[in-house]
C-alpha cells in the first residue's frame, strides 16, 4: 500500500513540474491554448457537477459562466482601483445571486423539462446582454478593462494585462484551487448524498435528506464554480462578450466536453475538454466544417462509447488487473 | 394596423405549432425532445429551394420537401435513434444536437452560407381586402394551410387505426407493444409525420423569411419555447401557446422593437414559475 501511495505523490510533483514548466517547453501560442483549456475543463466540471453528478441536464449554463465574465467586466470598468479578487468576487456573486433566484423553479423539474428551461433561459440572456446596450455593450460587448495584478498577500505581484505568461500562472493558480474544491466536495458526505439524488431521488427523500434543497445548495456550488471559470476567461480575453460567454454553444462545448470524456467520472471532463480542443486545433487547419466533426464525434460516442474516455480508462484499468491477478497466481 | 399585425401574428403562430406539434407527437410518443426537429425543419426549406430551382413550381415543392424530409427523418430514426432507445434519454437527446450539427454542416456544404430567397407563387402574390385593410394573401394561405394540416392530423389521430394504435402507446407503449402491434413501425411512422409536419412548416415559411442556415436556431428556439410553455407532449398546450407566443412576437416588435424576442422568453419565464411542467403539462 505505502508503495502505491509514494507511486501517487510522484505523479503529482511530475504533473506540478510539467504543469509549472510548460510555457517553458512550448510556445506562447500554446500557453494561451492551455489557459482557454483550463477555463473550459473548469467550466465542463463546474457542468457535471449537475450533470454527472446530480443527473440533471442543463443546456445553458452558459448563464452562469457569462454573468459572471460580465460582472468582472462592469466591476473593473466602473469601480477605480479594484483589486483583482474583488473584482472576481463580484462577478462570481453575479452567478451565485442568479443562481438563487432561478433554483425555487428549477430544483422542481427534472429530465427535459430542466434541459428545456435552461435553453430558455440562457437564450433570455443571451438576448439581453445584446439588448441592453448601455450596460452590455450589446454585440460588442466590454472590452479593454483595466486589469489590476495579481498579488497574493503581498507576496508575489505579478502585472497580468498584455503579459500571457504572468495570465498563465494566475489561471494555472485559480483553476487548480476550483479544481481541487469541486474534488473535495464531491468526496465529502454531502457530495455523498448528490450521487444518491441521481440514482434514486426517492429513497433519498425516505432516508431524511431534504432532496429539492439538497438539489439547490449543488446548483448554487455549481454555478460558483462555472462563475470562476467565466471570470477569468473574460480576464484572459480582457474581453467579454454576449457571443463569447453567453451563446448556447457555449453551454454545448461543456455538454460535449462532459459526454466525450465520461458522465459521472470526476476527471471526465478534464479528458473531454483536452481531446475536444485537440480535435478542434486539428480540424481548423484541415478543414472548416467543425460543426460536422463535431457532430460526427458526438454521434459515434454516444453510440459506441456511452460511458466517454473515462470509461475507456476504467476498461483498460480493469483488464490491466485481471491480467495482474492471473499472473500473481 | 392592429388587424394586420394580428394577421402577422397568427401565421406565425400557426408555422410555430407545425413544428411544436411535430415536437410533442414525437415527444409524447418516444419520451424524448428531439432537438434536431428545427434542423429538419430548416433542411426542408432547403429542400424547397432545391426543388424550386429544378422545376419552378412552388407547389410542386410542397407536395416533395415535406416528404423528403420526413424520409430523411425516418434514416434517422431506423439508423440512430432505434439503437439508443435502451440507453437512456440523455443519449437520445444528445444524439439529436449531434445530429442538427451534421444537418448545420451538410447544408452549409450544398448550398452555402448566404440566404437563398424563395419567390411568393404567383398565385398567392398580392393583396386581398381583409377588414378593409390591403393584407399580402401569401400570409393568409399560410393561416389555411396550417388549419388544413391541422385538421388532417386531428382525423388521423382520431379516426383512424394508426391514430389509435399511436394515442395508444402514448399512454402505455409496453402494454400495445404486448398486444402484439409493432411498436418499432410505429414509431418510425411518427417520427416520420412529425418530420413531415416540420417540412410542411419550412416550406410555407421559406418565402417569408428565406432559407439559411441560421433558420433552425432562429425559429427552432422559439417553437421549443412553445413546447415547454405548453406543457411537454400537450398538442393543445402547444396550439394555444404557439398563438399567443405569435401575437406576442408580432405585437411586440410593433411596441418595444428592442425587447420583442425577451417577451416570448419572459412569457416562459413567467409560466414556469408559477406551473413547472408547462400550462397543459403533466408531472413525469
Amino acid at each position: 500500500m505505502r508503495e502505491k501511495k509514494v507511486i501517487k505523490i510522484f505523479l503529482w510533483v511530475i504533473l506540478a513540474a510539467f504543469l509549472l514548466g510548460y510555457p517553458k517547453f512550448f510556445g506562447m501560442y500554446y500557453v494561451n491554448l492551455f489557459v482557454t483549456f483550463m477555463v473550459f475543463a473548469v467550466f465542463s466540471l463546474s457542468f457535471n457537477m449537475l450533470l454527472g453528478f446530480t443527473g440533471l441536464l442543463s443546456f445553458g449554463h452558459a448563464i452562469f459562466f457569462g454573468i459572471s465574465g460580465y460582472g468582472t467586466a462592469l466591476a473593473l470598468r466602473h469601480i477605480e482601483g479594484i483589486s483583482l479578487f474583488s473584482a472576481i468576487g463580484i462577478g462570481v456573486m453575479g452567478a451565485v445571486i442568479l443562481a438563487i433566484i432561478l433554483c425555487p423553479v428549477v430544483v422542481r423539474v427534472t429530465g427535459t423539462a430542466f434541459a428545456m428551461v435552461h435553453l430558455a433561459f440562457g437564450q433570455l440572456m443571451y438576448v439581453l446582454a445584446l439588448k441592453l446596450r448601455n450596460i452590455t455593450g450589446g454585440e460588442d460587448g466590454i472590452g479593454n478593462f483595466p486589469i489590476p495584478d495579481f498579488s497574493l498577500f503581498g507576496l508575489v505581484s505579478l502585472p497580468l494585462k498584455n503579459n500571457p505568461l504572468n495570465f498563465y500562472y494566475f489561471a494555472l493558480f485559480i483553476l487548480g484551487i476550483s479544481t481541487w474544491l469541486m474534488w473535495f466536495f464531491t468526496k465529502t458526505p454531502f457530495g455523498q448524498i448528490q450521487i444518491g439524488i441521481r440514482d434514486n431521488a426517492k429513497r433519498i427523500d425516505y432516508l431524511g435528506f431534504k432532496v429539492p434543497q439538497s438539489k439547490a445548495v449543488i446548483y448554487v456550488a455549481s454555478a460558483l464554480f462555472a462563475g470562476v471559470a467565466g471570470s477569468v476567461y473574460g480576464l484572459f480575453h480582457n474581453l467579454v462578450s454576449a457571443d463569447g460567454s453567453l451563446n448556447v454553444l457555449v453551454s454545448f462545448t461543456a455538454i460535449t466536453a462532459t459526454l466525450i470524456g465520461g458522465i459521472g467520472s470526476f476527471f471526465g471532463p478534464i479528458w473531454g475538454t483536452a481531446i475536444f480542443q485537440i480535435l478542434e486545433e486539428i480540424t481548423i487547419r484541415f478543414t472548416e466544417q467543425v460543426e460536422l466533426v463535431t457532430g460526427v464525434v458526438m454521434i459515434l460516442v454516444i453510440m459506441y462509447a456511452p460511458r466517454g474516455f473515462a470509461g475507456f480508462l476504467a476498461l483498460l484499468k480493469m483488464r490491466w488487473q485481471m491480467l495482474q491477478a492471473k499472473r500473481g497466481q | 394596423m392592429y388587424v394586420s399585425q394580428a394577421i402577422h401574428g397568427l401565421a406565425y403562430g400557426m408555422i410555430l405549432f407545425l413544428i411544436a406539434s411535430g415536437l410533442n407527437i414525437i415527444f409524447g410518443m418516444m419520451g424524448v425532445l428531439n432537438l434536431a426537429h428545427a434542423s429538419f425543419f430548416m433542411l426542408s426549406g432547403y429542400f424547397c429551394y432545391q426543388v424550386l430551382t429544378m422545376t419552378g413550381n412552388f407547389w410542386l415543392s410542397l407536395l416533395l420537401a415535406p416528404i423528403g424530409t420526413a424520409f430523411f427523418g425516418i434514416i434517422v430514426e431506423r439508423v440512430f435513434l432505434r439503437r439508443m432507445h435502451a440507453f437512456g434519454h440523455l443519449g437520445e437527446l444528445m444524439l439529436t444536437v449531434g445530429i442538427s450539427l451534421v444537418i448545420l454542416a451538410g447544408v452549409k456544404f450544398f448550398w452555402g452560407t448566404e440566404s437563398l430567397p424563395i419567390p411568393v407563387p404567383e398565385s398567392l402574390q398580392g393583396l386581398v381586402r381583409v377588414f378593409g385593410l390591403e393584407y399580402p394573401l401569401y400570409r393568409l394561405f399560410v393561416i389555411g394551410l396550417s388549419l388544413l394540416v391541422l385538421i388532417l392530423m386531428i382525423l388521423v389521430l382520431y379516426k383512424t387505426r394508426l391514430g389509435m394504435i399511436v394515442r395508444a402507446a402514448v399512454s402505455d407503449r409496453d402494454m400495445v407493444n404486448a398486444l402484439g402491434i409493432n411498436i418499432p413501425l410505429v414509431f418510425m411512422t411518427v417520427f416520420g409525420i412529425g418530420c413531415w409536419l416540420a417540412g410542411v412548416a419550412g416550406v410555407a415559411i421559406a418565402p417569408i423569411l428565406t432559407v439559411f442556415p441560421g433558420l433552425a436556431d432562429q425559429v427552432g428556439m422559439d417553437a421549443f419555447v412553445v413546447v415547454v410553455t405548453g406543457g411537454l407532449g400537450s398538442l393543445s398546450g402547444a396550439f394555444i401557446v404557439a398563438l399567443i407566443m405569435g401575437l406576442l412576437s408580432s405585437f411586440g416588435i410593433q411596441f418595444v422593437s428592442q425587447l420583442a424576442p425577451v417577451l416570448m422568453v419572459g412569457f416562459m419565464a413567467l409560466v414556469l414559475i408559477i406551473r413547472p411542467h408547462g400550462l397543459f403539462g403533466v408531472e413525469e
